[in-house]
């Protein structure tokens, strides 16, 4: 296993120069992952932006005469069973996308991250019960959760973000916790405590401050997780209600008209794996340069 | 680490990737496998499945489906024209004043577990309907029954309290099953009649299994082995069927598909005609649809025409009431609501209930999620702001919708025949329309001449829709795709039984 992870290192990612120029050079130049993800959330975010004002038609508006247009100069993404435009349906799906990774994201963080700090700094018997917790959450698929709550509190797009939210807390923990765990044993939080500063002072002057790296890398992570689970949701028909436009359910109505009419597919398609690519190499990309371990190893 | 994360960011894209190009490959399909299965065994694809097997206590047309012909039979039936025939009775004869029925019913005819099927068979099953142990709506449709006495094993007499042209018609339906007197401890998974099949099986979720009886008292049918398999989705029956793991799909739900199939040698298609009403239901009993005018303005703001082209791909009937063209009392009232969003909207602002917000429960069936979303964007044009609910069916639907009546709008097929009165003569049906004004008028119809009934019927409906009790938005198709041998296919969904005993192979 070992070896089989090393080549794919070697493959995967050159590995840099271990000299100090070579060291220097890398951080000066943010890593083609990096500019390659940030371009492709900054084009979402900003198909997103220009929806919220502008789009070529009314995303929702049944016309029955233009009904399963071609990819045309009047309909650049043609349009679906019910003559809505898809090229504006997909630009406006990218708000729902956006709304779900940032709400989901924001509730695991909000949740998670004090938990895993407090876990790190108390690591008796409260990070114990407080970690065991995590892990019972964390054996509980996300998606799976996510399913239970529609069906308990009804399917719908609030339902969809919070479940996804519950179910990312324990991977914000964990890395939390440990990116504590390292900071406690730094001599300035020593001092900080041999000093007398309070413990919440300490969390958050200096722990705090000194995991956020790992944290926004692991929002980026679970960004695309969450883009992936609200199409996966809505295309069970549990995520977003129609008419409000949704990527997964975009491919879900397209089911029927695979053979006929594919573009009502890879419109939607390749919009989620866009937004998911961009968080994932974002994500890699932060990793790079905000990992401390990443750094001490080079 | 590193590698770790790049093949985690390479996983969620290819996973991503993958669900687009699995979709498209299912597409593609493969070719019919040809009909190298035995000759006594068919594979049926069907969609929304029974939660039970017992009609009797619980709703859902899925149940007679399966079992009303094939495993229980009635004193009468519906033929595949929509007229009555005789089944368990010979024959019959109706009094000069038309209230005292007396059947002769066939003899040697046995249940599936060995009893003998008497007229003290019948008169249990005809009071059992009026008992308690009925709990389905449609129990009211014996309401006429005055008295049943079984004259000898074979003689029945059934007095009506009134007489009733519509009572004999609705005996050939699920109302007018008949049980064992034993044979009814077990309904939900054990049914047994005196139908040519049994049912062999029940997987919850996948399949039903029906087997021929060797002591069938008519004529054997030539497929003793039908498997009904229930998908989910409407796409994965039809590429079941494509892909040869079912020989026809019953009720196809995936109408754009159709052309595919039509173009294709290995395949027929067959569109029959159908009782199925799309029902846009409105709460009668709350806001705001208890106000004649808001209901109105909801008939004149949706363009029927253009529902049926955008959801259905253009296969359905206007029709205008809830009455099947191929009913007696059929009218034409479609052009009693045309599609006027002016008119809505004056209806609106009249009733004051001007930019209103309503919740529309939308069951999770095809033609519901379909349908819902061209009637939202319709109401919203003249002002009616509709969210809609998913509700997961049957289960939830049937209790929330159906059961307790908790919603304001919601979209069903109502497939019984001849269920105008059933759903609207009723006010505590979950549609809550105001019956006082057709009540007397129900009951005229019925007691006189099948020209009063048709005439009088034909008033009811019409009083019906003026009061726009809810909008019945087109006759939904019986759409019928099977492999091209075989044969003898009941495409006419005249009730809700989907007939099997005719089926075969042809060369």
């Amino acid at each position: 296993m070992a070896t089989s992870l090393d080549t794919t290192e070697s493959v995967g990612m050159p590995v840099p120069a271990p000299s100090i120029p070579g060291r220097s050079r890398r951080r000066s130049r943010p890593g083609t992952q990096l500019v390659v993800g940030a371009v492709l959330i900054a084009l979402v975010a900003l198909v997103a932006l220009v929806s919220l004002v502008w789009t070529p038609y009314d995303p929702v508006a049944t016309v029955a005469s233009d009904r399963l247009q071609f990819p045309s100069a009047a309909h650049w993404f043609g349009t679906d069973r019910f003559g809505r435009d898809v090229f504006s349906a997909v630009m406006v799906g990218s708000q729902i996308t956006l709304i779900v990774g940032f709400i989901a994201v924001g509730i695991a963080v909000i949740v998670g991250v004090p938990l895993g700090i407090l876990a790190g700094m108390r690591p008796g018997r409260l990070g114990d019960v407080i970690m065991r917790g995590n892990d019972i959450l964390l054996a509980f698929p996300g998606l799976l959760l996510a399913i239970v709550f529609g069906a308990v509190f009804g399917a719908g797009t609030v339902t969809a973000m919070v479940a996804l939210g519950i179910g990312s807390i324990p991977a914000f923990a964990r890395v939390a916790r440990s990116g504590t765990l390292q900071v406690m044993k730094t001599d300035y939080v020593f001092a900080a405590r041999a000093a007398n500063r309070s413990e919440f002072r300490i969390a958050l002057r200096h722990v705090l401050p000194n995991i956020s790296g790992m944290i926004v890398v692991q929002c980026s992570v679970n960004f695309g997780i969450a883009v992936l689970a609200e199409a996966g949701l809505s295309f069970l028909g549990l995520g977003t209600m129609p008419p409000t436009p949704s990527w997964g359910r975009m491919l879900q109505e397209s089911q029927q008209f695979l053979g006929s009419h594919d573009y009502l597919a890879i419109a939607p398609g390749i919009a989620i794996a866009v937004a998911v690519l961009g968080f994932n190499l974002l994500g890699d990309g932060l990793r790079d340069r905000f990992d401390p371990k990443m750094r001490s190893s080079r | 680490m590193n590698a770790h994360t790049s093949r985690r960011a390479l996983a969620t894209t290819a996973a991503a990737a993958a669900a687009v190009l699995a979709l498209s490959a299912c597409s593609a399909g493969s070719s019919s496998g040809g009909s190298d299965a035995p000759s006594d065994a068919v594979v049926i694809g069907l969609t929304g499945e029974p939660v039970n097997l017992d009609f009797t206590t619980t709703s859902g047309a899925a149940i007679p489906q399966v079992v009303m012909n094939n495993v229980y039979e009635g004193l009468v039936t519906i033929d595949q024209e929509g007229e009555l025939q005789p089944q368990l009775a010979e024959s019959w004869a109706v009094s000069e004043d038309g209230t005292v029925y007396d059947f002769a019913l066939h003899d040697g005819v046995t249940f599936s577990d060995g009893e003998d099927f008497t007229a003290a068979d019948a008169v249990f099953s005809i009071e059992r309907v009026q008992s308690d142990a009925w709990l389905n709506g449609t129990k009211s449709k014996m309401d006429v029954v005055e008295s049943v006495e079984a004259v000898s094993d074979t003689e029945l007499r059934v007095t009506l309290s009134r007489p009733s042209n519509a009572w004999l018609f609705d005996m050939g339906t699920y109302v007018g099953a008949m049980f064992s007197e034993t044979g009814v401890d077990d309904l939900a998974t054990k049914p047994i009649g005196t139908g040519p099949y049994t049912v062999e099986s029940f997987v919850s979720g996948d399949r039903i299994t029906l087997a021929g009886r060797d002591d069938y008292w008519g004529e054997e049918p030539d497929i003793t082995d039908v498997t009904l398999r229930y998908f989910a989705d409407a796409v994965a029956s039809t590429n079941a069927l494509r892909s040869g793991d079912v020989d026809m799909v019953y009720n196809m739900q995936a109408p754009d598909l159709m052309g595919q199939f039509e173009s294709d040698e290995a395949f027929q298609v067959i569109e029959g005609t159908s009782n199925g009403e799309i029902l846009l239901s409105m709460n009668n009993t709350v806001a705001p649809f208890d106000d004649v005018r808001v209901r109105q303005a909801v008939m004149y703001a949706i363009d029927r025409r253009a529902v049926i082209d955008a959801a259905w791909a253009g296969y359905g009937t206007e029709i205008g009431a809830m009455v099947a063209p191929t009913d007696p009392y059929y009218e034409d009232l479609t052009d009693l609501y045309p599609y006027d969003p002016e008119k809505a909207r004056e209806l609106l602002a009249e009733a004051g209930a001007e930019n209103i917000s309503i919740t529309f429960d939308v069951p999770t069936r095809p033609y519901a999620t379909a349908v819902s979303e061209i009637v939202v964007s319709q109401l919203a044009e003249v002002g009616i702001d509709a969210s809609i609910q998913s509700s997961e069916f049957p289960a939830v639907w049937l209790d929330k919708v159906f059961t307790q009546a908790d919603y304001q709008m919601s979209v069903i097929l109502a497939v019984e025949a001849r269920d105008v009165l059933a759903t609207f003569n009723n006010p505590d049906y979950y549609i809550g329309y105001d019956n006082s004004k057709i009540a007397d008028q129900v009951i005229a119809a019925d007691s006189g001449t099948p020209e009063e009934y048709v005439s009088g019927m034909k008033e009811v409906v019409r009083t019906i829709t003026e009061d726009a009790a809810s909008d019945v938005l087109f006759l939904f198709p019986n759409l019928v795709v099977a492999k091209a041998e075989l044969g003898g296919i009941a495409a006419n969904a005249v009730t809700e039984s989907l007939v099997l005993s005719g089926l075969t192979w042809t060369d």
